[in-house]
C-alpha cells in the first residue's frame, strides 16, 4: 500500500487538475473574449490554452480579475532578469559541479564494473 | 503578431527548423536504441523497454543542454541568431521528449502495480533518508512539471495574458528545471551504470551551459557598466557620434542597470527607442532595419522608425526617446516618451555624418 503522503500529493494534484479543468472552461468560454482582443474571432488555438489555464489556474485567475475592463497589454522598459540571469549561473556554476561530485562519490562502484566472481559452482 | 492568435505560426524556415529537429530526434532514438546494447553490455542483455526509456531521457537531457546554450550563443555570435528565431517550438519538442521517457517509465515499471500507475511512481521509493539511494524520481518530475508548464505557456496569448516580465520570470525557471535534471540524473543513472561515456556527457554538457551563460552575463554586466556621460545641457547625454551608427543598424546605451536604449540609423536619419521588443523583450537594438522598419532579431516583430508603433493592424508599441545633433556627437534625452509618442527622426547633416 502506498504511503499517506504520496496518497496525500497524488489526491491534492488530482484535485488542483480537476479545479484547473473548471476555471479552464469558465475562462474560454467566458473570460479570453472580454480580456483579449486578439482573441476575438480566434478559435482554433483555444484549446492550446487548456494545458496552461490547468496548471496556473490560480495565476489565471489573479490575471483575469486584473485585466477584467482593461484591454491593453502593459510595456516594459525595465529588463531586470538580466542581472537575475548572471546571479543564477553564478549559483548554478557552483551547485552543478558539486551535485556532479557528491554523486560521482557515492557511486559504489568503480567507473567500470568489477568483474563478477562465482561464489560457489 | 498580435492581430489575431493562430494555433502556430509556421513559415517556411520554421518548417525546416522543426523538420530538421524531428529527424534530429528519430535519429538520435533509433540509433540509441540500435547501438545501446552495444555500448552497455549486460547479461542479461537490456530490453527494448529499458533502451527507449534510456534513449527518451537522454535526448531531453540533450535537447535541453540545446536549447538553453542557443540564449548565449545568440548573445556571444549573432551568427546563431537563426537558432533563436523557433526556439519556442525545441523548447516544447522537449517537453514532449520528456514526456515520452515519463509514459515509457509508468509503463514499464508500474504498468502493473494495484495502484494507479502515477500514485505508484510516487510511492515507489520514499529512503529519503539515506544517501546511497536516495530518490531520483522526484527531480525529475519537478523537472518535467517545470517543462510541462513552459511548454503550456509558450503560446504568445500568456505572454500578453501574463505580461511579458512574468512571462520571462516563469520561464527563467528553466534554469531550476536543469537543476533538478543533473539531480535526476546523478542520483539515478550515473549511479547505475558502468559505462563512462554518459557520465562524460553529461558533465561537458554542464560545464559548457555554465561557461556560455557565465560568457554571456558577464559580457552583459560589463556593458551594462558604460554609462553615458552627461552634456553641457541637462537633461541630455552623450551617446555616441554619428559614425559609430552603421546604417540600418543600432548602437546600444545602458542607462541604468535595467534600462537600455537602442538609436537606430536609417536614410539619413536617427531615431532611439527602447531596446526591449514589447513580445518578448528581446533585444531590439541587436536587430536592424527591414522594409523602413526596426526589426527584431528574436521573433521578426517590426515597430516604425518614427514613433516606435508596429504596423496597423498590430498594436504594440514601444517607447521612444528624443535626440539632438551636436556637430558629431548624438545627444540622447534619457527621460522616456509614452510608449507609440511619436518623436521626428533627426536627419544626419553633411557635417555631422
Amino acid at each position: 500500500m502506498p504511503g499517506a503522503v504520496p496518497s496525500l500529493i497524488h489526491d491534492a494534484m488530482l484535485a488542483y487538475a480537476a479545479i484547473g479543468g473548471i476555471v479552464a472552461l469558465a475562462f474560454l468560454l467566458i473570460g479570453l473574449d472580454r480580456i483579449d482582443p486578439a482573441a476575438a474571432g480566434a478559435y482554433a488555438f483555444r484549446p492550446l490554452l487548456i494545458p496552461g489555464l490547468m496548471l496556473l489556474w490560480p495565476v489565471a485567475i489573479v490575471c483575469w480579475v486584473r485585466r477584467q475592463g482593461s484591454g491593453g497589454r502593459g510595456t516594459s522598459m525595465r529588463r531586470r532578469h538580466r542581472s537575475a540571469h548572471l546571479r543564477i549561473w553564478i549559483a548554478l556554476a557552483v551547485v552543478l559541479p558539486a551535485i556532479l561530485l557528491a554523486a560521482m562519490s557515492l557511486r559504489q562502484n568503480g567507473p567500470t564494473e568489477a568483474a563478477p566472481i562465482r561464489l560457489s559452482d | 503578431m498580435s492581430a489575431n492568435y493562430k494555433p502556430v505560426i509556421w513559415n517556411r524556415s520554421k518548417q525546416v527548423y522543426d523538420a530538421i529537429l524531428l529527424a534530429g530526434v528519430i535519429g538520435y532514438i533509433l540509433i540509441y536504441t540500435r547501438l545501446g546494447p552495444f555500448l552497455q553490455p549486460a547479461i542479461p542483455p537490456l530490453d527494448e523497454q529499458t533502451l527507449a526509456m534510456q534513449a527518451f531521457g537522454s535526448c531531453a537531457f540533450i535537447l535541453l543542454t540545446l536549447v538553453l546554450s542557443i540564449g548565449p550563443l545568440a548573445r556571444l555570435d549573432p551568427r546563431f541568431l537563426p537558432l533563436l528565431y523557433n526556439r519556442r517550438h525545441f523548447g516544447v519538442l522537449t517537453c514532449a521528449v520528456a514526456a515520452a521517457h515519463g509514459a515509457k517509465v509508468l509503463g514499464w515499471y508500474f504498468a502493473f502495480s494495484s495502484i494507479p500507475p502515477t500514485l505508484a511512481v510516487l510511492a515507489a521509493d520514499t529512503s529519503y533518508g539515506q544517501l546511497h539511494g536516495f530518490p531520483f524520481i522526484p527531480f525529475g518530475i519537478a523537472a518535467f512539471v517545470i517543462l510541462l508548464v513552459l511548454a503550456a505557456t509558450s503560446h504568445d496569448f500568456w505572454l500578453a495574458f501574463l505580461t511579458p516580465p512574468v512571462w520571462k520570470a516563469l520561464h527563467m525557471t528553466v534554469y531550476l528545471a536543469y537543476a533538478l535534471i543533473i539531480l535526476h540524473v546523478a542520483l539515478g543513472y550515473l549511479q547505475a551504470t558502468a559505462n563512462p561515456i554518459f557520465a562524460i556527457v553529461v558533465t561537458l554538457s554542464c560545464g559548457s551551459l555554465v561557461g556560455l551563460h557565465l560568457a554571456a552575463g558577464l559580457r552583459e554586466r560589463t556593458r551594462d557598466f558604460a554609462r553615458p556621460d552627461p552634456a553641457a545641457q541637462a537633461p541630455w547625454v552623450v551617446v555616441a557620434t554619428v559614425d559609430a551608427i552603421a546604417e540600418g543598424r543600432a548602437i546600444v546605451v545602458s542607462l541604468n542597470d535595467a534600462e537600455r536604449v537602442a538609436i537606430f540609423r536609417h536614410a539619413g536619419r536617427l531615431s532611439a527607442v527602447t531596446n526591449l521588443c514589447a513580445h518578448q523583450n528581446g533585444p531590439l537594438g541587436e536587430g536592424r532595419i527591414v522594409d523602413g522598419c526596426i526589426t527584431c532579431p528574436w521573433h521578426g516583430y517590426q515597430y516604425r522608425f518614427e514613433d516606435g508603433c508596429a504596423p496597423a493592424p498590430y498594436k504594440e508599441r514601444l517607447a521612444t526617446y528624443r535626440l539632438l545633433l551636436d556637430g558629431r556627437r548624438v545627444l540622447l534625452d534619457p527621460h522616456p516618451n509614452p510608449p507609440g509618442t511619436s518623436v521626428e527622426p533627426i536627419p544626419i547633416t553633411e557635417s555631422a555624418g
